[in-house]
């Protein structure tokens, strides 16, 4: 089976600073990989890199065969990636149904003539992508809080809720950038079955940028560990825990201040 | 493959009866209705006075109302809405003015409200909305890009550009024989200058203002219900996310422009052709930006009903002070700066006055 | 030649007025990020009070030269005038909407200076009619270039406009209060835990930008004596063109600033010159739009990344 997402030596520098330097990674349709590193390593900026956030100086994105280099992040959504923020990214003021709603704007297909007119057919689709949303956000345990103001959810919900509306783009693939950060143990137990589950359930690739390296270990089939920009390791959990190049990014060399501690990480 | 495991559910709740089909027309009539009513029954009723009160309210209702889509929905914040209200004016006041010269020889008004010179003057409403549409996209294309403030700079600009424009233009013809004379392109810088475009007949009545009230509101309404409502309302609350989720922000964005300077120039013409307007650019500089802007602030940015009492409230408040004027900017800037401290969604927030708890039926969780 | 020159020295004293201002603009910018949109109209009352003081003191048109303490006397009042209502406007305007949205600071910022404005006009205050400010400075000449007279006014406005730049600018990057404001525009919050008073610095920095205002409303008024009524369209007027100044020159920069007021000056004159007088406000908002267009972070402006 070939590649969905094929990314082929992506770099960027901010000034003289290389963020992420000759960065590749292939995801197959249904995958589940883990994207790790200490602080600063440069995960998000490869997620943002991705997404079309930023611009890459070098290298290519493609997704599905389709080129995404230069392409601007509304296009990458529509190609079918999409993502979670790390610091929560949600419509505060809007409900939560709204929230994933809005995501459903990919899908819906009437004019804007017949939105003010209110055409039948418009009215079907509007309540298709009710009940489309409504049972979306049911799966995510949020069915019974779809009319409060999204700013007024508890963490945790926060968290499933960004990830419930990345998922209404109707994704091929789907990155999550933390999306344990400030859970609870239950919590965490609780996500990492949801992540399989979205995974069976929709048939999306997903890479999992994640600190808690016990959910990583456990949930990913495929590592891959950055440090400086750089990528330093590749493989399976077993064979990327016992690397002493991945120990040493994360302990930092005996000379060095340590870096951090791999495991219940909050930001 | 498809990823939604639902796909093949879209449009399977479709309600097809003929009740359901009208359903979308219905409004436009009730308003239909209504401004006729308001036409006919009221004005008659409440005397001239009140009558050009109820079409100055009616005017600022759309003014605010359509202000509110980049305001409120859009998050983005313009404060050049009088400039595209002078560009929909002055197009459609010259339209009248210069037809009616050339076709019937002056600037009577031709027949009754829905004579011969009312078609005209429905047409050039439309004419002038689609002129400030038209302004809207070529300010909104380039400037939209731009974060928030530096948009209310370049629009705050625009409508300064606009009023200059408008002030260097000639004197208007009085006579038939002399608007013949002029060319069409001639017309179009004949607009009166800084003294003002005087002359154009007064067709604006009850009856087509509130008309396009009704439009307003329900193109507003509906849209902020639909998928690009939410579009709209995704880019206030994060733009970034908002493109992440498919948005295109700059398109929405545009979008939005156009759709509000065509309502406000479309309230443009329905200002020139009141009775008793002279039509100036300096009436139509930043100071009534301010004002537009001062009612969706207070209305609640986002909300329809919100920014329609506010344009309601703030249209009758200075008519029943007029002793007090000199203290009127006075008294709206300390609410401003009050409505930000206390009270920073406005008066109602997002929200519809439906939505809010002594209306709002209460929705099962 | 001599039109050309004359038309220079004009854009270089209307330029420095606008620096003047701009650079208020472009300080608070930095350090708050957000356009204080009353900042013009402090600038009115500058000029307004200038006249006002300058009455009081019984120095008016009918009255004979007035002695040469008198221009310093007015010019120090009126920037005291401005540097008590900028800290006033911060402290009760601005501050209770420190961590609020952008926007909202951005509509109470018009709030305030619908204020001013309208305060302004009433009759107790400077009332609705236009004024004559008094000539405080002799008019004499200096010199004459190629036929062009250079008067004192002309050279008080630049070498006033000019001290106060150099000033501002020792102020800023050889003090510590500088290093402290540069320390609070980089991060509050990191400022704030080196033990820096926040609030102190930003207060400072509104009293710094509004007396400077009133320097330029002082020198604008010695320069065209014509005050036009506070409310006036022409104040907002000036005000914003000093705003495209700092934006031109690259907001948050202090000489950024000062290049773009001097480039608006000349923009402006030089196409009041050559190309129509009437049109003399859109060549600078003309001039606005294509920066924004082309450069957006100003000539002088850094870009900067928002974190997602």
């Amino acid at each position: 089976m070939t590649a969905l997402l094929e990314v082929q030596g992506i770099s960027l520098s901010f000034g003289g600073l290389k963020a992420v330097s000759d960065f590749s990674i292939a995801l197959r349709a249904g995958d589940l990989q883990g994207l790790i590193g200490p602080n600063g390593a440069g995960k998000t900026t490869v997620f943002n890199l991705l997404t079309g956030v930023y611009r890459a100086d070098r290298g290519s994105i493609r997704l599905g065969g389709l080129d995404l280099g230069g392409a601007k992040p509304s296009r990458i959504a529509a190609a079918g990636l999409a993502r979670t923020f790390q610091n929560i990214r949600l419509f505060g003021d809007l409900s939560v149904l709204d929230n994933v709603r809005v995501a459903c704007h990919l899908r819906a297909a009437t004019s804007m003539a017949g939105a003010i007119l209110r055409t039948s057919a418009h009215r079907g689709e509007e309540a298709a992508l009710r009940a489309y949303a409504t049972e979306l956000l049911e799966i995510f345990g949020l069915g019974d809080r779809t009319g409060e103001q999204a700013r007024n959810l508890p963490y945790g919900d926060q968290r499933r809720l960004e990830i419930a509306r990345a998922l209404a783009t109707s994704p091929k693939v789907l990155l999550l950038d933390e999306p344990a950060a400030g859970m609870n143990p239950q919590e965490k137990a609780a996500l990492s079955a949801l992540i399989r589950f979205v995974r069976d359930r929709f048939g999306v690739a997903i890479l999992l940028i994640e600190h808690d390296m016990g959910l990583v270990m456990k949930v990913c089939e495929g590592i891959t560990v950055l440090d400086h920009g750089v990528t330093i390791a590749r493989g399976t959990p077993e064979q990327v825990q016992n690397d002493p190049v991945v120990i040493e990014a994360y302990l930092g060399a005996p000379a060095q201040e340590g870096g951090g501690v791999p495991a219940e990480r909050r930001s | 493959m498809t990823a939604s495991p639902w796909a093949g559910k879209a449009g399977a709740l479709r309600p097809g009866t003929a009740a359901a089909a009208t359903a979308g027309v219905t409004p436009f009539a009730v308003g239909l209705l209504l401004a006729a009513a308001l036409q006919y029954a009221v004005g008659p009723a409440v005397g001239p006075f009140f009558s050009d009160l109820l079409i100055k309210i009616g005017i600022n209702v759309i003014l605010a109302v359509s202000l509110n889509v980049v305001n409120g929905y859009t998050g983005q914040f313009s404060i050049g809405h009088a400039g595209f209200m002078a560009v929909g004016g002055y197009a459609a006041g010259a339209l009248t003015y210069y037809t009616s010269m050339l076709a019937w020889g002056g600037p009577q008004v031709q027949g009754g409200v829905f004579g011969v010179g009312s078609a005209l003057f429905v047409g050039a409403c439309l004419v002038g909305g689609l002129v400030a549409a038209a302004a809207g996209w070529a300010v909104g294309l380039p400037s939209l890009r731009l974060r928030g403030d530096y948009l209310a700079i370049v629009t705050l600009g625009f409508g300064e550009i606009v009023r200059v424009l408008l002030q260097q233009t000639q004197d208007v013809p009085f006579t038939a024989d002399e608007a013949r004379a002029l060319s069409p392109v001639e017309m179009a810088t004949h607009l009166g200058g800084s003294l003002g475009f005087s002359g154009i007949p007064f067709y604006t009545n009850l009856f087509w203002v509130w008309c396009f009230v009704t439009l307003t509101l329900l193109v507003a309404y509906r849209l902020k219900e639909s998928t690009f409502g939410r579009a709209f309302l995704s880019i206030r609350e994060n733009e970034i996310a908002a493109e992440a989720m498919g948005v295109d922000t700059t398109r929405y964005k545009v979008r939005a422009f156009v759709i509000a300077a065509f309502f406000a120039g479309v309230a443009g013409a329905l200002f020139a052709h009141k009775i008793g307007t002279t039509l100036n650019p300096r009436e139509l500089g930043f100071m009534k930006s301010f004002d537009i802007v001062i009612m969706v602030v207070l209305g609640g940015m986002g909300s329809i009903s919100g920014a329609t009492i506010a344009a309601v409230l703030l249209t009758v408040l200075p008519e029943a002070l007029r002793g007090a004027a000199d203290y009127r900017m006075i008294v709206y800037a300390l609410m401003l700066v009050l409505v930000m401290i206390v009270r920073p969604q406005g008066l109602f927030g997002i929200r519809e006055i439906w939505e809010l708890p002594p209306f709002a039926r209460r929705r099962g969780r | 030649m001599t039109d050309l020159l004359q038309t220079l020295l004009n854009g270089l004293a209307v330029g420095s007025l606008y620096a003047l201002i701009a650079l208020g603009y472009t300080m608070v910018y930095g350090i708050l990020q957000f356009i204080n949109f009353a900042h013009g109209d402090v600038f009115m009352i500058g000029a307004w009070s200038a006249y006002a003081v300058a009455a009081a003191l019984g120095f008016t048109l009918a009255g004979g030269d007035p002695p040469g303490w008198a221009a310093v006397a007015v010019l120090l009042s009126s920037m005291g005038i401005c540097a008590v209502l900028g800290f006033f406007i911060e402290r009760f305007a601005y501050r209770p909407l420190r961590s609020a949205p952008r926007l909202n600071v951005l509509i109470t910022a018009i709030g305030v200076s619908l204020l001013l404005q309208n305060t302004g006009q009433l009759r107790p205050v400077f009332g609705t009619q236009p004024q004559s400010m008094p000539a405080l400075l002799p008019d004499t000449t200096l010199f004459q270039v190629a036929g062009v007279r250079v008067g004192l006014v002309d050279v008080t406005v630049v070498l006033l406009a000019v001290a106060m730049m150099v000033g501002l600018q020792w102020l800023v990057f050889r003090t510590r209060f500088g290093s402290a404001m540069r320390a609070v525009s980089h991060d509050h919050r990191i400022a704030a835990l080196m033990g820096i008073r926040v609030d102190t610095v930003i207060s400072f920095t509104f009293v710094v930008g509004s007396a400077l205002a009133a320097a330029a409303g002082f020198l604008f008024a010695m320069k065209y004596s014509g005050l036009k009524q506070p409310a006036d369209a022409t104040w907002v007027l000036l005000g914003l063109k000093a705003f495209v100044a700092a934006v031109v020159g690259g907001i948050g920069n202090l000489q950024g600033a000062m290049l773009g007021g001097l480039l608006i000056g000349m923009v402006e004159m030089l196409g009041a010159a050559y190309l129509s007088p009437h049109l003399r406000d859109l060549y600078v908002f003309v001039l606005l739009i294509g920066v924004l267009l082309f450069r957006p972070t100003g000539i002088m402006g850094s870009t900067s990344v928002e974190k997602v």
